[in-house]
């Protein structure tokens, strides 16, 4: 068992609150739980060293290189947490109809019992950091969209870290039948750092969730964390997750079809450089009939780096006439860079159509020379190449500015890949 | 006649397993002492012994894996007898009519002759003995050819050189929990040697060795073919074997050296158990391939019976431009569970790895494959193509794909590809309005689907493994 989870737990047994039952649920799971190793199936390629040597003393304040950025035309509600507290100022914020935000420690008791009810009851029990998560979290922030709403402006999570931080956070989003939200989630801060960040998602009944998470830090810091999604009748969510590696970047990914006729749609890539690690585990769930769900990753691993992808899709006994497909390609660029990629099916229905495909390979030789032969270099010729080869999943994106302010980043990405 | 049996006795103790220990059965349980004994029982020299004892610490202090999607009673390792010699002709039925009725139905459906059929069913008489004039006349062409094909047991004694270089160089003791048992415990398998630049004239067969019979839950194989050589290997039968051991842990160790092909095709069909798949088999095996330079190893495999199956023949590309192959056909119904697929290590440059698997589930079955394909930093222009397909019949089985893919080197290229689907309303109805009837529509539309595997068997092989899946599908439709 590692010291960094036995001084989590023993700091989290001291409290006592209206998140208690929850909080005692998390340690008595942990309690039990056996600290991940290479052995673990779901931790077998990650290693969770920079967790177990992360010992920075706490900061007496929030200091950061990072600040939030700004995306051109993007319009959004911005909820910032610096170092995991909570710092925006919601009676500032001017809320569209129907939309309600707060934090869970501020709302009266009844409110407190429905987010109780709530809570973790979309993530799973197995995610240990989920738990931990569970277990240290002080707040809940809380974004509720009421029925026949769309909420037109975009909101935006960020979650910022500063040198030696060490946070937890927790929102919870609750779609109500037809409505409609864009939720952005942004985690920044490339000094050495810990956080876990967790978000549930629960669709309501033809809702509409467009969802984004951004994954982007680097270096030193250890970010852990999932987006978790559960879907009404017919409800509709189309993801993107974008990941850039880090000494340890963890995300866990569940999508469940609770409802019949609902669609999934989730598109993920990574760039990952030098030493840098991403690891991503997605899981679908089809628990009733007449579910879709499309899934599409792209990997890019240069120099060192280590790239994880793990895409189960789990039909359950009588999710009959379900789709699923996950698609999988991957771009190795070096020999010291290694892809370990797991697409798995669990399939107890009959009636179902279910593939999922992998490649992993490097670029197309012809390609390069094609472009080699019309006077590009193969330098930039690669950069093109790569480029081209993610561009296709930003192109789906249906937010474009999210997608333009993107793209340079890539572009960026792409050059530093091949000076070295 | 007598002089015949007389014969056929002797050569059978000339083989140097059936000897004085004849009524001997271990009582159950295992320790070092177990061990010490199966050694002496089969004069075994000191290394060995050795070997032996170092595996057993090795397996004690390993845990059982879990990580297979099966689920069983656990193992009583105590509970098992590791040593039992092989009935005497009195304890065995007198004759087929003693044999369970079921067994012999299937018999009959497969087309076995009369005396083959008294032969599985473990029947006390002497018409086995044509099948050992066959033996003899094998035994002659074969070292002819200089190709030693024996007992393992027999090889150790005559042979120690090459069975001290290559038993456990693919498959180490170390490597699982039930290959360190199988070093540890193992009684009797196959041993094969095919010299340089020699191709094998026959086909060798199991089914040829005269002690198949004998050698127990703990099986162990090892085919050595040397430089240049060729062979073709086939294991097991169609036809359901009586058996009174449930756990069944065989290791089974190829080595393909320099330009060297080795085809290994199994046919799998043990007792599944009953309905909820009580008494069924568990078949737990480890069997690995090394390729050095240019060397071609190819896994054929049909599954069909055992109530657990657990088994991932694998092959090591080591040499450069070495070739690995997998060719499944995992069936399963009732109450089996079946984890199975392969691993594809790529070391050297240029290798390549095919890895075409069919799952069939039906009843309240799960059938899993979980393959492993990894390209290290050295397996430069290396390329794998993978290609899983489930086809499910009913509603109450699972089929699942774990497909592990691990890359190292960019200019390798992997592809795996997994389907699932079930047999499609569109192509029974065709059938059956062209006058099949829903069984035959179901095993003719079964058959397609595993016809690229079945290719790949020799030719009879091929036949026989049709017809047992469409007696294997029986009952399961509709």
């Amino acid at each position: 068992m590692s010291e960094w989870l036995n001084q989590a737990i023993t700091q989290a047994q001291g409290v006592s609150d209206w998140l208690s039952p929850k909080r005692d649920l998390a340690l008595s799971a942990l309690a039990d739980i056996r600290w991940p190793t290479r052995k673990t199936e779901a931790w077998k390629y990650t290693s969770l060293r920079p967790v177990e040597k992360f010992s920075k003393e706490a900061p007496a304040a929030f200091t950061s290189t990072s600040t939030l950025t700004q995306i051109q035309g993007f319009e959004c509600l911005d909820l910032v947490f610096e170092n995991g507290q909570f710092v925006t100022d919601l009676a500032a914020l001017t809320l569209p109809e129907g939309l309600s935000i707060q934090l869970a420690s501020q709302a009266d008791a009844s409110k407190q019992a429905e987010v109780l009810a709530k809570f973790s009851s979309i993530k799973p029990e197995r995610h240990v950091f989920g738990l931990l998560n569970d277990a240290l979290v002080q707040d809940v922030l809380v974004i509720e969209v009421a029925d026949n709403v769309s909420v037109a402006p975009a909101i935006r999570l960020t979650s910022i870290l500063g040198l030696a931080a060490q946070a937890h956070t927790r929102v919870l989003v609750v779609l109500g039948e037809h409505a409609k939200l864009t939720v952005s989630e942004h985690y920044q801060g490339n000094e050495e750092s810990l956080n876990t960040g967790f978000v549930e998602y629960e669709i309501g009944a033809d809702a509409r969730l467009e969802h984004y998470r951004f994954a982007l830090q680097t270096g030193k810091a250890v970010s852990l964390g999932g987006s978790h999604f559960q879907l009404a009748e017919r409800a509709d969510l189309n993801s993107t997750l974008v990941g850039f590696g880090s000494d340890l970047s963890r995300v866990d990914v569940d999508m469940v079809h609770a409802g019949e006729n609902a669609f999934a749609k989730m598109n993920a890539f990574y760039l990952l450089d030098g030493k840098e690690l991403f690891d991503l585990h997605a899981t679908v769930e089809h628990a009733v009939p007449h579910g879709t769900t499309e899934e599409n990753i792209r990997i890019i691993a240069a120099d060192q780096a280590k790239a994880v992808f793990n895409g189960r899709i789990h039909i359950h006994r009588d999710a009959q006439k379900t789709l699923a497909e996950l698609n999988n390609r991957n771009l190795l660029m070096s020999n010291k860079a290694e892809i370990n990629t797991k697409p798995e099916l669990e399939i107890y229905a009959d009636d179902v159509r279910c593939a999922h495909g992998a490649t992993v390979a490097e670029i197309d030789k012809k390609a390069l020379y094609y472009m080699q032969s019309r006077g590009i270099s193969r330098a930039k010729a690669q950069v093109m190449l790569n480029f081209g080869f993610i561009n296709e999943l930003i192109d789906q994106m249906p937010n474009q500015e999210l997608a333009e302010w993107l793209r340079p980043q890539m572009r960026e990405k792409f050059s530093q890949m091949e000076v070295k | 006649m007598t002089d015949q049996i007389d014969k056929a006795l002797e050569r059978e103790y000339e083989a140097g397993f059936v000897s004085d220990v004849e009524s001997d059965t271990f009582e159950p349980g295992l320790d070092e002492n177990v061990i010490r004994r199966i050694s002496t029982m089969k004069n075994e020299p000191e290394w060995m012994l050795e070997a032996r004892l170092k595996a057993f610490k090795v397996w004690q202090e390993m845990e059982e894996p879990d990580w297979a999607h099966v689920d069983y009673e656990k193992i009583d390792f105590q509970a098992i007898s590791y040593f039992s010699a092989p009935k005497s002709m009195k304890d065995k039925p007198k004759s087929l009519d003693e044999v369970d009725p079921e067994l012999i139905r299937t018999y009959e459906k497969l087309g076995i002759p009369l005396i083959e059929q008294q032969m599985l069913a473990g029947v006390a008489v002497d018409a086995v003995f044509d099948s050992v004039s066959v033996v003899t006349t094998f035994r002659e062409k074969l070292s002819e050819a200089g190709v030693i094909f024996c007992p393992i047991s027999e090889a150790i004694q005559n042979h120690p050189e090459l069975v001290k270089k290559y038993l456990g160089s693919v498959v180490p003791t170390k490597d699982n929990y039930y290959a360190a048992l199988n070093c540890a415990v193992f009684t009797d398998g196959s041993f094969v040697y095919i010299p340089k630049g020699t191709r094998c004239p026959m086909e060798l067969s199991t089914y040829f060795r005269i002690n198949e019979q004998n050698t127990g839950q703990f099986e162990r194989t090892l085919i050595i073919a040397d430089e240049g050589s060729h062979v073709s290997y086939l294991e097991g039968c169609t036809a359901p074997q009586r058996d009174e051991n449930q756990l069944h842990a065989a290791v089974v160790e190829l080595v393909a050296l320099d330009d060297a092909e080795i085809k290994y095709s199994t046919v799998q069909n043990w007792y599944p158990g009953d309905e909820n798949g009580k008494g069924g088999i568990y078949n737990f095996v480890t069997k690995r391939g090394i390729c050095h330079t240019n060397a071609k190893i190819s896994w054929t495999q049909v599954e069909t019976g055992s109530a657990v199956t657990w088994k991932y023949p694998s092959c090591v590309l080591k040499g450069d431009n070495s070739v690995g192959e997998f060719y499944s056909v995992a069936l399963t119904r009732g109450a089996q569970q079946a984890d199975t697929g392969t691993k594809m290590i790529h070391l050297g440059k240029n290798t390549k790895s095919t890895i075409i698997s069919k799952g069939i589930s039906a009843g309240r079955s799960n059938n899993s494959y979980r393959g492993l394909v990894r390209m290290n930093p050295g397996a430069d222009g290396a390329r794998n193509f993978t290609q899983c397909d489930s086809l499910l019949i009913g509603d109450q089985c699972g089929a699942h794909t774990f497909p592990y893919v691990e890359s190292r080197n960019p200019s390798a290229i992997v592809e795996h590809e997994a389907t699932t689907s079930k047999v499609s309303d569109d192509q029974m109805f065709l059938c059956q309005q062209r006058g099949l009837d829903p069984e035959k529509a179901v095993s003719m539309i079964v058959n397609g689907f595993c016809k690229e595997v079945f290719k790949e068997l020799p030719m009879e092989f091929a036949v026989e493994a049709g017809k047992l899946l469409e007696i294997s599908l029986e009952g399961s439709v509709g």
